[in-house]
């Protein structure tokens, strides 16, 4: 059994690493046909038109196409993903700058949305179709429906601007170096109040449409009224028989919104001035910094793969018959 | 139920009122300027943006400081890191005697070595400065190196002589530049300069050092007290804060969490001004909108890199009723509430004593501009409202950059007001980066875009006919006339006969209208009132802050 599971992994890594290489194989073409370069940011009154062509030689963007997809390759290979235009530094350590802070955001709101969409699914289903359940509903179905940059936005009006408890931008105060560690953990907790609310609403909807839903189908499954009928106590249900069968389908979708997540929250980060991944992207494709959006797009590929592998892997362990899923 | 509902409600009260116990958004010690995005570089060779070169700037002085004095219109020089400068007869040489009382912030001294080397470093082809290719009045090599030895005479450690090439007629903007440590920049590999972590942790000369660099969040700078501009009073930190959403930059200004905020949208100026703690500055003449007409044919010059007139904008008739046919002053009153005024050519309104008063814009005129258009010989043969000459129909594509409200406005407003005169205008909406790149190969008929003047003045390289060594001439205007007045603006010492031969230019840039020039926009910039001494100016923001003053 291990040996198959083992076998399995191996085989879904192949297949991930060679979509990874037509993922990046196809944009750097992409990149490459799409109209603008980055010299474009060195064309103004103020700047000598020489600069421009010694800037494309020095970006080796005079040489053809296909010569700077085989270096681009070699490199990759390498793990050099060459240096990034804007900041004249490896595209690696540009990466490592924005890395922690989207990690770790990114599994603040993924624990977040599921603790709070279990809270309201588990409120939902011990009083079925009641009232509580249908306002629960409702308003999930409300908060699904709000756009990130409004929710952001209005949080920022009620909380910043008006009520003036939380800060509207940043990740930390100015006179955070002057803090102790407590008020410093304090600090970073109070910056990212509002976006992690921000990024949540949506996701909390999501996941408790598809809990409670789960839970439900299961509640009213023979088995269980059998479990019932043996006399097993409903604690014992609910977390053995109940969960394990309703959280499949959650499990899928959490692989797949960490993986997102982790390749930026864009909006979000916009709106609260926040240095993730998201905003190194998009400056780098609307500033055509070649290396770096490969780069970014490389580890969100990487994170995408890695996310839903592992989401795949938990599954299994919950259900040994889908060890055969994993491979295909 | 009820008791969990409690809990919740227990906790996020105490989180709120944690939170609200903690807030103190100024201080007597630094000021905060809120910036959209952070900047790339600070080191001068690579301070490509505006923020760079203001930040840069704050760190690396030159030999020769610049200011603005509002009265005259014109940029005023000051000694800097030089204590006095004599030009020789012929003004081919120039010899400059340093300070000898500046040091790095690492403590060395700062030397005519380190002049000779910021010279030898930003001439360097190999380096991609941002004033590569702009030594034009010294000697160089091939590549545009200046020759180091030929150039340059060093007499002391604080003593040097600058030597030009004959009759260049050079000036005090020749010798500026941010002078860089030798001692630093020496030891690395021309080739890895770009990329040092030098840059980071850099060894400053200015008002300013690098006190912490957080990437997207906050840049801080704080006063050097080892450099001759720090005196008592100074503003300890000068931090720069980038906040991307500019309604949050507007609510942490409104706030007090920051203190001067740029580019302020004029809709926005009324409400700040009820604030009482805001100063709303208007930086006036540093941008002109326009609608770029091509002066020729874009597939004929694209295709067999002819130049063809245009059949549409090829005539300075066509041009001029294209100019009267619009309502600039609709757009000037309703999108941008009167920050900012109608422009008649490419000259600032704030180069005082260069700008030609007799040259007025031309003023809405639809029954004018039907005249000139029927007497270049465009009519409404087949009446269906779009005029026609020669079988072509009076219709083409307008181009505006995505995202700029001011632009879909104006072109709005322009596609209305031409089809009143029998033109019929289709607005297109491109990606910034595409329509640069289809601007800058001249594949347009007809465009909105803006520049920004270059200080001190300098119009050759938006106006002369040589389009290899002029790309930003996208509209390819081209006046054998005009050629002749700059090549005799650069040469001419006499500062009267150079205020002629502006006020010559300005006559027949208008009588050519090679674009259709529609507005100065000012840039508004709001400041905390608490900011004392504070003078913001063509030349920047936060140019000479080191001179501003905190209340107490």
């Amino acid at each position: 059994m291990k040996e198959s599971f083992g076998r399995a992994v191996l085989y879904r890594i192949i297949s991930s690493l060679l979509i990874l290489f037509f993922l990046i194989s196809f944009l750097f073409v992409l990149l490459r046909i799409s109209p603008g370069g980055p010299e474009q940011k060195f064309i103004s009154p103020q700047l000598k038109p020489e600069l421009i062509e010694k800037v494309r030689e020095s970006f080796n963007l005079d040489k053809p196409i296909t010569e700077q997809y085989s270096a681009f390759l070699l490199n990759s290979i390498r793990g050099n993903f060459g240096i990034s235009y804007n900041y004249r530094e490896p595209v690696f350590d540009v990466i490592m700058e924005y890395l922690p802070f989207t990690l770790i955001f990114a599994l603040i709101v993924v624990i977040v949305q599921l603790l709070l969409s279990f809270w309201l699914s588990f409120i939902s289903i011990s009083r079925l179709n009641s009232r509580a359940d249908r306002y629960i509903s409702k308003f999930t179905l409300l908060l699904y429906s709000i756009p990130t940059f409004v929710a952001g936005v209005f949080l920022i009006y009620i909380f910043s601007e008006k009520l003036n408890v939380f800060p509207s931008s940043g990740l930390k105060s100015i006179q955070h170096s002057d803090m102790d560690s407590a008020a410093r953990f304090w600090d970073y907790i109070e910056h990212l109040i509002l976006p992690v609310i921000t990024l949540c609403l949506g996701g909390i909807a999501v996941y408790y449409r598809y809990l409670r839903d789960n839970l439900e189908e299961i509640y009213t499954k023979p088995f269980i009224l059998n479990l019932r009928a043996a006399g097993v106590n409903e604690k014992e249900i609910t977390l053995r028989h109940v969960i394990p069968n309703a959280v499949n389908p959650l499990i899928t979708v959490t692989g797949i919104d960490l993986g997102l997540l982790l390749s930026g929250a864009l909006i979000t980060e916009v709106i609260f001035g926040l240095p993730g991944m998201g905003r190194l992207t998009v400056t780098a494709i609307l500033t055509r910094d070649y290396p770096l959006v490969l780069g970014c797009t490389f580890t969100a590929g990487i994170f995408i793969i890695i996310t839903n592998l592992a989401a795949d892997i938990v599954k299994a362990r919950i259900d040994k018959r889908l060890i055969k899923g994993i491979s295909g | 139920m009820q008791v969990r509902c409690l809990y919740v409600l227990t906790f996020l009260s105490s989180l709120i009122f944690f939170s609200s116990c903690q807030k103190s958004s100024t201080s007597t010690d630094y000021i905060v300027v809120g910036i959209a995005q952070d900047v790339e570089s600070i080191n001068p060779l690579f301070a490509f943006s505006v923020d760079e070169g203001s930040i840069s700037e704050l760190l690396y002085l030159g030999m020769v400081g610049h200011d603005w004095n509002d009265e005259k219109g014109e940029i005023t020089s000051e000694p800097l890191l030089a204590k006095n400068w004599e030009w020789s007869a012929d003004t081919s040489s120039v010899l400059i005697n340093l300070r000898d009382d500046i040091t790095w912030s690492d403590g060395k001294k700062l030397t005519a070595g380190d002049v000779v080397f910021s010279f030898d470093i930003f001439s360097d082809p190999v380096i991609d400065s941002r004033l590569f290719g702009s030594f034009e009045k010294f000697y160089t090599d091939s590549s545009g190196h200046i020759d180091i030895p030929k150039t340059f005479e060093v007499l002391s450690p604080y003593q040097l002589r600058i030597e030009f090439l004959p009759h260049s007629h050079p000036t005090l903007f020749n010798i500026d530049l941010p002078i860089m440590p030798e001692h630093i920049y020496g030891k690395i590999n021309r080739k890895d300069v770009a990329t040092s972590d030098v840059n980071k942790n850099p060894v400053a000369n200015g008002a300013f050092v690098l006190d912490s660099w957080d990437k997207n969040q906050t840049l801080t700078l704080k006063a050097n007290q080892h450099s001759f501009l720090y005196h008592k009073g100074i503003i300890d930190k000068v931090i720069f804060k980038i906040i991307p959403g500019y309604t949050s930059r507007l609510t942490q200004l409104k706030k007090g969490e920051i203190d001067i905020c740029e580019f302020i949208k004029p809709e926005d100026t009324p409400e700040l001004k009820k604030q009482g703690n805001i100063e709303i500055i208007p930086v006036k003449g540093r941008e002109y909108e326009y609608i770029g007409w091509n002066n020729i044919d874009p597939e004929k010059f694209n295709k067999e890199e002819k130049f063809v007139p245009n059949k549409f904008f090829g005539s300075a008739r066509v041009r001029k009723a294209l100019s009267y046919a619009i309502n600039k002053q609709e757009i000037l009153e309703e999108y941008l509430h009167n920050f900012g005024q109608l422009a008649a050519g490419p000259v600032s309104p704030i180069f005082k004593d260069v700008i030609n008063p007799d040259i007025k814009p031309y003023n809405y005129n639809p029954e004018e501009a039907k005249k000139l258009l029927a007497e270049d010989g465009w009519k409404d043969r087949d009446n269906d409202g779009v005029l026609e000459k020669n079988g072509t129909k009076f219709s083409f594509d307008l181009f505006i950059p995505g995202g700029n409200p001011l632009r879909n406005y104006s072109a709005t407003v322009m596609k209305n007001d031409l089809k009143n005169v029998g033109i019929d205008v289709n607005i297109q909406t491109m990606e910034l980066n595409t329509f640069l790149d289809n601007l800058f190969s001249k594949k347009f008929n007809a465009w909105i875009a803006s520049w920004y003047i270059a200080l001190p003045i300098d119009l050759k390289m938006m106006w002369y006919s040589k389009f290899n060594s002029t790309p930003i001439n996208v509209q390819s205007y081209s006046n054998k006339d005009i050629d002749k007045i700059l090549d005799e603006i650069e040469k001419s010492p006499d500062k009267e006969n150079r205020k002629k031969l502006y006020k010559q230019f300005q006559e027949i840039m208008h009588n050519d209208e090679p674009v259709t020039f529609l507005y100065w926009v000012d840039d508004i910039t709001a400041h905390n009132k608490r900011i004392k001494n504070i003078d913001i100016n063509p030349l920047g923001v936060i140019h000479h802050c080191w001179n501003w003053k905190l209340e107490e």
